[in-house]
C-alpha cells in the first residue's frame, strides 16, 4: 500500500512539473510600447509609437500591432486615433483638431498608446508626459544665432534652462551643424547662442539657407523643431547642361570632335562609293 | 587557251536549273520562310508579348541572330578583300560564294533588327531623330554602307560573266536574259572596261576592310558601352571580329562543299581549297579561343560579385550545357579535326565547318542573353517567367525563317548567276598556261 502511495505521489509530482514547464513554455513575449510627441516648426503635431519585443536576447521591431492613441487618459472619450505598426514597428498619427479643447485646457499632457491582447502578445501600453514648449530663433546680431526655449507654465510662455538642443542648417539629406559644437544647453534665460561659421555654403536660388533648432526626444517636451530662413548662403545658379555638347546630350548636341570624326569617315567612304557608281556609268559609255 | 577548253569551263560554271533535290530544297526554305512570316504577322498584330522577352531579357534570339548575321557577313571582306590584296590566287573560286554569303547575311541582319522592334513603323524616326552619340546610329550607318560595298563587290566582278552568259547559245529563260541584259549589256570586254573594272574592285577591296572591321566593332560596342556583367569589356571589338572571321570562314567551307556536290564542281573547288580553308579555320579558331580565354579568365580571376553570378551561370549553372557545347563545337572539335591533313579533306572539313557555324550561333546567344538575366539589382516581385528565357514558338519561327531567308538568297543567286567567277577562272587558266 505504501509502495502504491509512493507511485501515485511520484506520478502527481511529475504531472505538476510537466504542467509548470508547459505553462512556462506558453508564456507570451513582452511587448514594449513607447510613444513620442513631435512638433515640427509649428506644423500639425503628431505622435509616433514604437512597438518592440525581446527575442533571443535582442530587441526586434514588431509589425502589424493595432494601437490606440489617447490623450490624458485611456478611455474612449480621449481617443485621438488608431493605427498599425509598420515593418519598423512604428505607427504615426496626427493629433486631430477635435483634441484642440483638451490640448488648450492644460500646459502638460499625457499621451498614452495601448494595444489589446492578442495570440502573440498580452495587452501593453506606453505613456509620454509632455509640457507644451516652443523654440524661437533670433538672428539679429550678425551671423550669431540665438535660440530660446519657452515652456507654457502658469498661463504664459516662460524661458526654460538646462534644455539640450541642436542648431544646424537644413540640407537635403540631413542637418549640418553651424559650427563644430554638436549640442547646446540653454542658460537661465532659456537661450543659447551659436556662431554661424560656414562662408560659402550653397543656398537656394536666392542664396537662402534654412536654420533649424531642434530638441530631440526630450522627456519633458518631446521632439520640437523650429526653422528660420536666412540669406547667408551662396547664391546658387543652376547651370543647365542641356545646350552643352556632350556624349550624353540630346540629338544635335554631340561633341564637335565626334561630329568631325564621324562625318569625315562617312563622307570619305560614301565619296568613294559614289565615285564607283560613277565608274559604272563610265563603263556603260565605253560599251555603248 | 583553246576555245574548246574555254567552252568547257563556261559549260561547267554556268548557272544550272534546279533538279528534283533543288526544288525540294527551295520548297523547304520557302515553307520555313512562310511560317516565319506568319509568326511575324502574329507578332505585329498582337505585339511583342507573343515573344518570351520581358523586362529583363529584352534582347533574345532576334538580337543573337542579328549578331550572328553581322558576324558571318564579314567573310566577304576576308576572302574577297584580304586574300585578294595579299595576291592569293587560290581563293578566286571562293570569292563569289563569300560575297553572296555576305550580302545575304547583311540583308537579314537589317531585317531582323526591325523584327526586334515593337513598333517597326516608327523605324524612320531613327534616321530623322537619331543621335550621333548613340552606337545604334553608328550601327545603322555602317550596316547600310557595308551592304552597298558588298553589293558593288558582288556586281563589278560579275560584269564579265554577264557578258559570257548573254552569249550562251542555249538560253535558259527570257526573264533571265532580260536580267543579264539589264545588268551587263554594256560590257564589251574592252581593255578600257577591264582596266576600270579591276581598279574598282581594288578600291572596293581596300574600302571594305575598315568598313567590315567597323561594322562588327560597332556591333560589339552596342554591348560593351553598356555597364553590365559579361559586356563590360575593352576587348569586345577584337573578340567579336575574330569570332566573325571564324564563323564566316566556317560558312564558306560549308557552302563550298554543298556547291561542289550539287553542281559537280570538283575540278574548280578542289581538295586543295578545303586544305587551305581548313588551315585558315584552325588559325581563326585558335585566335577566337585565345580571345575567349582572355574574355573569361580575367573577370573569373577577379570574381567581382556581379561577374561571379554571370560566370558561374555560364561555367556550371543554367547556361553551362550551351556554353560548353558552343566552346567545343565552335572551336575545340574543329581545331582537332582540321589540324590533321585527313581532317582537311572535303567531308571532314564540311563537318568541321557545320560545327563552327552551329556553335557560333549558340555563342552569340550566350553573349546576349545570360548578361540580361544577371542585373546588378536583384530581381524582385516579378513573375517566375521573367527570371528565365526560352524563346516562344513565334521567336523560333521568325529566327529560323530569317536563317532560311539567307539560304534562299544564296540558293536563288546560284540559280541565276555563276557561283564561281567564269571570266576570272578562264583568265587564271590562261595565265597559268602562259607561265
Amino acid at each position: 500500500m505504501k509502495m502504491y502511495k509512493y507511485i501515485i505521489s511520484t506520478i502527481v509530482l511529475l504531472s505538476c512539473l510537466q504542467a509548470v514547464s508547459f505553462s512556462q513554455d506558453s508564456t507570451k513575449p513582452v511587448l514594449n510600447l513607447s510613444v513620442g510627441y513631435f512638433n515640427d516648426n509649428g506644423r500639425v503635431q503628431y505622435l509616433k509609437a514604437n512597438a518592440k519585443t525581446k527575442m533571443d536576447g535582442k530587441f526586434k521591431q514588431v509589425a502589424d500591432i493595432k494601437l490606440n492613441f489617447y490623450i490624458t487618459s485611456e478611455d474612449p472619450a480621449h481617443l485621438l486615433g488608431k493605427g498599425f505598426t509598420n515593418e519598423n514597428g512604428e505607427s504615426v498619427i496626427f493629433i486631430p483638431p477635435t483634441a484642440r479643447d483638451e490640448w488648450n485646457s492644460a500646459a502638460t499632457h499625457s499621451f498614452i498608446v495601448s494595444s489589446e491582447a492578442s495570440k502573440e502578445f498580452d495587452a501593453a501600453s506606453g505613456t509620454a508626459d509632455v509640457t507644451k514648449a516652443k523654440i524661437q530663433i533670433d538672428t539679429a546680431e550678425g551671423r550669431n544665432i540665438t535660440a530660446t526655449v519657452l515652456a507654457f507654465k502658469d498661463s504664459s510662455w516662460q524661458p526654460m534652462k538646462d534644455v539640450e538642443l541642436k542648431i544646424a542648417i537644413k540640407r537635403m539629406d540631413g542637418d549640418l551643424n553651424v559650427n563644430e559644437t554638436q549640442t547646446y544647453t540653454t542658460d537661465s534665460t532659456g537661450a543659447v547662442t551659436a556662431e554661424f561659421k560656414h562662408d560659402s555654403l550653397p543656398g537656394d536660388a536666392k542664396g537662402n539657407l534654412v536654420l533649424v533648432a531642434r530638441i530631440e526626444e526630450s522627456d519633458l517636451y518631446g521632439s520640437i523643431t523650429a526653422e528660420k530662413t536666412v540669406p547667408w548662403g551662396k547664391y546658387y545658379k543652376h547651370e543647365s547642361e542641356y545646350y552643352k555638347r556632350t556624349l550624353f546630350a540630346r540629338r544635335g548636341q554631340s561633341p564637335v570632335w565626334l561630329e568631325f570624326m564621324a562625318y569625315t569617315i562617312i563622307i570619305g567612304v560614301w565619296v568613294v562609293l559614289l565615285y564607283l557608281i560613277g565608274q559604272i556609268r563610265k563603263l556603260k559609255k565605253l560599251g555603248a | 587557251m583553246e576555245n574548246l577548253a574555254k567552252q568547257k569551263v563556261i559549260q561547267d560554271l554556268k548557272p544550272q536549273q534546279f533538279g528534283k533535290r533543288g526544288m525540294i530544297w527551295v520548297g523547304i526554305l520557302l515553307f520555313i520562310c512562310a511560317v516565319g512570316l506568319f509568326a511575324y504577322i502574329r507578332q505585329l498584330s498582337k505585339g511583342l508579348v507573343v515573344t518570351s522577352m520581358r523586362d529583363y531579357v529584352s534582347w533574345g534570339i532576334y538580337i543573337s541572330n542579328f549578331v550572328f548575321f553581322v558576324a558571318i557577313s564579314l567573310v566577304g571582306s576576308l576572302i574577297t578583300a584580304v586574300l585578294r590584296l595579299s595576291d592569293v590566287h587560290w581563293s578566286t573560286p571562293l570569292t563569289r560564294i563569300a560575297e553572296i554569303i555576305a550580302v545575304a547575311a547583311i540583308t537579314f541582319a537589317s531585317i531582323i533588327i526591325v523584327v526586334d522592334m515593337g513598333r517597326p513603323e516608327r523605324f524612320y524616326n531613327l534616321f530623322l531623330h537619331g543621335r550621333l552619340q548613340s552606337p545604334i546610329i553608328w550601327d545603322v550607318i555602317v550596316i547600310t554602307t557595308y551592304f552597298f560595298i558588298s553589293m558593288l563587290l558582288l556586281y563589278f566582278p560579275l560584269l564579265p560573266d554577264l557578258n559570257i552568259l548573254m552569249k550562251l547559245k542555249e538560253k535558259t529563260s527570257k526573264g533571265l536574259d532580260k536580267l543579264y541584259s539589264f545588268l551587263g549589256s554594256f560590257w564589251k570586254n574592252t581593255p578600257g572596261q577591264i582596266k576600270i573594272n579591276e581598279r574598282a574592285i581594288s578600291i572596293l577591296s581596300i574600302t571594305i576592310i575598315p568598313v567590315a572591321f567597323s561594322i562588327h566593332t560597332v556591333t560589339s560596342w552596342l554591348f560593351a558601352t553598356t555597364y553590365r556583367p559579361g559586356w563590360d569589356s575593352t576587348n569586345f571589338g577584337a573578340y567579336f571580329i575574330s569570332g566573325a572571321f571564324l564563323v564566316g570562314a566556317g560558312g564558306v567551307v560549308v557552302a563550298m562543299y554543298v556547291f561542289r556536290k550539287a553542281y559537280k564542281l570538283e575540278n574548280y573547288i578542289k581538295e586543295d581549297h578545303f586544305d587551305k580553308m581548313g588551315k585558315v579555320l584552325v588559325m581563326l579558331a585558335l585566335l577566337y579561343l585565345y580571345f575567349n580565354i582572355n574574355e573569361f579568365l580575367v573577370p573569373a580571376f577577379k570574381m567581382k560579385k556581379p561577374e561571379e553570378e554571370h560566370l558561374v551561370g555560364l561555367f556550371t549553372g543554367e547556361f553551362a550545357p550551351i556554353f560548353w557545347f558552343a566552346i567545343f563545337t565552335a572551336m575545340i572539335i574543329p581545331i582537332f579535326i582540321l589540324l590533321f591533313k585527313k581532317g582537311r579533306k572535303p567531308l571532314p572539313a564540311f563537318i568541321a565547318g557545320c560545327l563552327v557555324v552551329i556553335g557560333s550561333w549558340f555563342k552569340r546567344y550566350l553573349i546576349v542573353t545570360p548578361t540580361l538575366l544577371h542585373p546588378f539589382l536583384p530581381m524582385q516581385d516579378v513573375p517566375d517567367s521573367y527570371r528565365h528565357y526560352f524563346p516562344s514558338w513565334e521567336e523560333w519561327a521568325i529566327a529560323m525563317g530569317s536563317l532560311a531567308g539567307v539560304l534562299l538568297i544564296i540558293t536563288i543567286f546560284a540559280r541565276i548567276f555563276p557561283i564561281i567567277p567564269i571570266q576570272e577562272t578562264i583568265t587564271e587558266i590562261e595565265e597559268h598556261e602562259n607561265v
